[in-house]
C-alpha cells in the first residue's frame, strides 16, 4: 500500500472501497464498470464478505438498502440505463435517510445507447431520478487519484449524513489506467449504534420505514432531510480553479471533460490570453455562490459537457445576468478533443481577440 | 356458581396496545398473531428483523415489536438477503424474515423471491394469498382464480385475457436452494394450528441454517372478496383449495436435493 501504481479506474473504485471498509457489494454486469464487480468477486469471498450476484440491478440496489440498514458500508456499481432500474429504491434509500455508495461509470443514452463513455447522466444523479423531495449527494472524480479519494469520501460521506453518494464518472475514466497511490482510509469511523437494525435486544424495537400515513409526521420528516441538505451545501461543497484570478473567460467542466480543459487553458495562456477553469468536484451541492463571485470579475463562461448541455443549467443557475454563457457539447465519444474544443472556442472569443 | 375464566395473553413480540388495523375479519391478523407466538416460542424477538413490503402487510411494523424494515414494493427478499449478509459478513446471525402479498411475493417481486429461493438465502418468506391485490381495493393479482371476479376482472378471471393463476408454493418447492416450501390455511381452528406448526418448522430450518423456507398462508380478504368473514372462510376451504391445495411441497429433511 501508498505506493504509487498504474491503476485502472474501476479497479481503484473497487480496491478503495475495501480500504474503505466495505464490506457489502450486490451488482449485475454492465459495461463499462463490469470489472469493479468481477474484482470484488474474487476479493471479498477471501475476506468473508458479503458479495452477490444479484439477479437484476433492482434487486441489488434492494440488497444495499437492506444491507445498509445494518449499518454496513455498502456499495453498488452500474451504469447508465441499469441506474435507471435502481431510481425507485434510490428514493427509499434517500427517505430512509440510509448510507449507500453508488457508483455509476456513464455510458451513452438515452435508453441502452451504447457503451461509449458519456456525461449524460448528470441530470438524473443531480437533480435526481426518483420520486419524492430528496437530494443524493454526487462526486465527481476527473483522475483515476481522484477515484482512490472520493471513493474514501463516498462512504464517509453517506455514514456522516446517512444519505445515498453517487460516484458519478464516464466510462473513459473507468477503463483507463493511470498512476495513483491507495492509502489508509483518512477518514473516521461513525457512530451508528443509535439506528442499526440488529435485534431489539435491551432496547426498544426500531423501524425503518418510508410509508408515513401521518401526514404531519411526513411533513416533518421532508423538512428535517431539508436541514441535512441544508449543511451538507454549507460544509461539503467542493471545487477547483484554474486560474480563475484573472482570467478574462472562464471554462466550466466536470469529470473528464475538465482535463481536457485545463490543458486547453494552458494552449491559450501560452498565447497571452487569460483563460481559467472551474471544475465542480461535488455537484451536488454544486458550487453556486462561488461561481456567482467569479462572475463578478469575469463576464464570459463556456461550459464544456460531454452531453448536450446539463451541468449548463447549474452554470446558468450561478451566474448574473450580465455575463455570456456559451455551451460546448459533444453528447458521446471516446473524448471531446483538445482541438475540437480549441476550434468552438476561438469561435466564441474571436471578437475579442486579435491574435486567434 | 362457577364463573369461567377467560385468559388472553399478548405474545411479547406484538407491541403493547396494539390494535390491528386490517378489515374486520382479515386473516392477516390472525397470520401476525401465529407469527409472534411462534418468536416468542422459539426466543426469536431479541435477534429478528422483519422485512415489511408494500400491501395490507406494510405496517408490520406497527403491530411487531422486533427490528422491522420496509421494503419497496415486491423487493422485500432482496432486502432481507442485504440484512442477512450484511450481519453474517459482520460476523452475527440475525432471524430474518418477510412478511409480503401475494402481489408482492409472487408478482412484481417475483424476480427478487424466486432468486432469493435459488440461491439458499438463509431466510424465511411469509407470503399471504389472499387471491388479489386488496390494498390498492381488489385488482386482479397473479394468483386470482379462473373465474375469479375483481375490480380488474369484472366478468372473472379468463384464460383468453388473463392466463392463469401462480401456484407460488408448488414453484418455489422447485427451486435447489429451498429447504420448506408449504402452503397453510387459517379458515378453521384445525388449520390455524397446522399453520402454525408449519411457521413453526420453517423458522426453524433457518436456524438449522437449512436454506430459503417458504410458508404461503392462503388467507381471506372479506372487504374486497365482498362476503362476510365466515362465508369468506367457506369459500377458501370450498373452491380456493381446489386451486391451492394445503400441503408440504418440499421438505429438505424427507426429500434432500439430489
Ligand atoms: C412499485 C409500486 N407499484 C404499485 C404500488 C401500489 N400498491 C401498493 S400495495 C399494492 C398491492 C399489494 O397487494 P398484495 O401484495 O397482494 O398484498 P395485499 O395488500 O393483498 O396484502 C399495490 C399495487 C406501489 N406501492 N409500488
Ligand atoms: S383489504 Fe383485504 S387483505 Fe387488506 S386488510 Fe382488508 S380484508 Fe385484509
Amino acid at each position: 500500500m501508498s505506493e504509487k501504481e498504474l491503476l485502472k479506474g474501476n479497479i481503484a473504485i473497487a480496491r478503495s472501497a475495501l480500504a474503505a471498509g466495505c464490506s457489502c457489494y450486490f451488482g449485475y454486469p454492465i459495461t463499462p464498470q463490469t470489472e469493479i464487480g468481477e474484482f470484488l468477486s474474487y476479493e471479498m469471498p477471501k475476506r468473508k464478505l458479503a458479495y452477490v450476484c444479484a439477479e437484476s440491478e433492482i434487486g441489488a440496489i434492494n440488497m444495499a438498502l437492506g444491507a445498509s440498514a445494518t449499518g454496513a458500508k455498502v456499495m453498488v456499481s452500474s451504469s447508465s440505463c441499469a441506474v435507471s432500474l435502481m431510481q425507485e429504491a434510490l428514493s427509499y434509500i434517500a427517505s430512509d435517510e440510509l448510507p449507500v455508495v453508488l457508483v455509476n461509470v456513464m455510458r451513452a443514452g438515452p435508453g441502452q445507447g451504447h457503451i461509449y463513455p458519456s456525461q449524460g447522466d448528470y441530470n438524473q444523479a443531480v437533480i435526481g431520478g426518483g420520486n419524492g423531495d430528496y437530494k443524493t449527494i454526487v462526486l465527481a472524480p476527473s483522475s483515476v487519484q481522484e477515484c482512490v479519494d472520493m471513493t474514501f469520501r463516498a462512504f464517509y460521506l453517506s455514514q456522516k449524513y446517512r444519505n445515498p453518494v453517487i460516484l458519478l464518472l464516464d466510462g473513459m475514466l473507468g477503463q483507463m489506467a493511470e498512476p495513483a497511490i491507495i492509502k489508509d482510509n483518512p477518514y473516521p469511523e461513525t457512530d451508528n449504534s443509535s439506528w442499526v437494525l440488529n435485534g431489539a435486544n435491551q432496547r426498544p424495537a426500531r423501524e425503518i420505514r418510508s410509508l408515513e400515513p401521518n401526514q404531519n409526521k411526513l411533513i416533518r420528516h421532508i423538512y428535517e432531510m431539508n436541514k441535512k441538505y441544508k449543511a451538507l451545501e454549507a460544509n461539503e461543497t467542493d471545487w477547483e480553479e484554474y486560474q480563475t484570478q484573472d482570467a478574462d473567460f472562464i471554462l466550466t467542466a466536470f469529470g473528464t471533460m475538465a482535463r481536457s480543459a485545463k490543458a486547453v487553458c494552458n494552449y491559450y495562456r501560452e498565447k497571452g490570453i487569460k483563460c481559467g477553469l472551474f471544475r465542480p468536484k461535488t455537484l451536488y451541492p454544486f458550487p453556486f455562490e462561488r461561481l456567482r463571485e467569479l462572475t463578478k470579475t469575469t463576464k464570459k463562461f463556456i461550459d464544456i459537457e460531454m452531453n448536450m448541455g446539463q451541468m449548463l443549467r447549474d452554470v446558468r443557475l450561478s451566474i448574473l445576468s450580465n455575463v455570456q454563457i456559451s455551451f460546448i457539447g459533444k453528447p458521446v465519444g471516446d473524448w471531446l478533443s483538445e482541438s475540437e474544443m480549441i476550434g468552438a472556442i476561438d469561435n466564441i472569443i474571436k471578437d475579442c481577440y486579435a491574435n486567434i | 356458581m362457577q364463573t369461567s375464566e377467560i385468559k388472553y395473553t399478548v405474545p411479547k413480540s406484538i407491541k403493547k396496545d396494539t390494535v390491528f388495523t386490517f378489515c374486520p375479519g382479515c386473516d392477516h391478523g390472525v397470520a401476525l398473531r401465529l407469527v409472534a407466538e411462534v418468536l416468542d416460542e422459539l426466543n426469536l424477538r431479541e435477534k429478528s428483523v422483519a422485512i415489511a413490503s408494500s400491501g395490507c402487510s406494510v405496517l408490520l411494523y406497527d403491530f411487531l415489536d422486533v427490528d422491522c424494515i420496509e421494503s419497496p414494493h415486491g423487493r422485500a427478499c432482496a432486502v432481507a438477503t442485504g440484512v442477512k449478509r450484511a450481519h453474517k459478513a459482520n460476523g452475527s446471525d440475525k432471524f430474518v424474515f418477510t412478511y409480503q402479498g401475494d402481489g408482492d411475493f409472487a408478482s412484481i417481486g417475483l424476480g427478487e423471491s424466486l432468486h432469493s429461493a435459488l440461491r439458499g438465502e438463509n431466510i424465511t418468506a411469509i407470503c399471504i394469498n389472499n387471491t388479489n391485490y386488496g390494498m390498492t381495493g381488489g385488482q386482479m393479482g397473479p394468483t386470482s382464480a379462473m373465474g375469479q371476479i375483481t375490480t380488474t376482472s369484472p366478468t372473472g378471471r379468463n384464460k383468453e385475457y388473463h392466463g392463469f393463476p401462480i401456484k407460488t408454493a408448488e414453484h418455489i418447492a422447485l427451486c435447489d436452494g429451498v429447504s420448506y416450501s408449504a402452503r397453510v390455511a387459517l379458515y378453521d381452528i384445525k388449520n390455524i394450528i397446522n399453520a402454525k406448526k408449519t411457521i413453526k418448522k420453517a423458522f426453524e430450518y433457518q436456524l438449522e441454517g437449512l436454506g430459503f423456507s417458504f410458508i404461503e398462508i392462503l388467507s381471506s380478504c372479506p372487504t374486497n372478496w365482498k362476503l362476510s368473514p365466515s362465508e369468506a372462510h367457506k369459500k377458501i376451504e370450498n373452491e380456493l383449495t381446489k386451486t391451492y391445495p394445503i400441503k408440504v411441497f418440499k421438505d429438505i429433511k424427507e426429500t434432500p436435493n439430489v
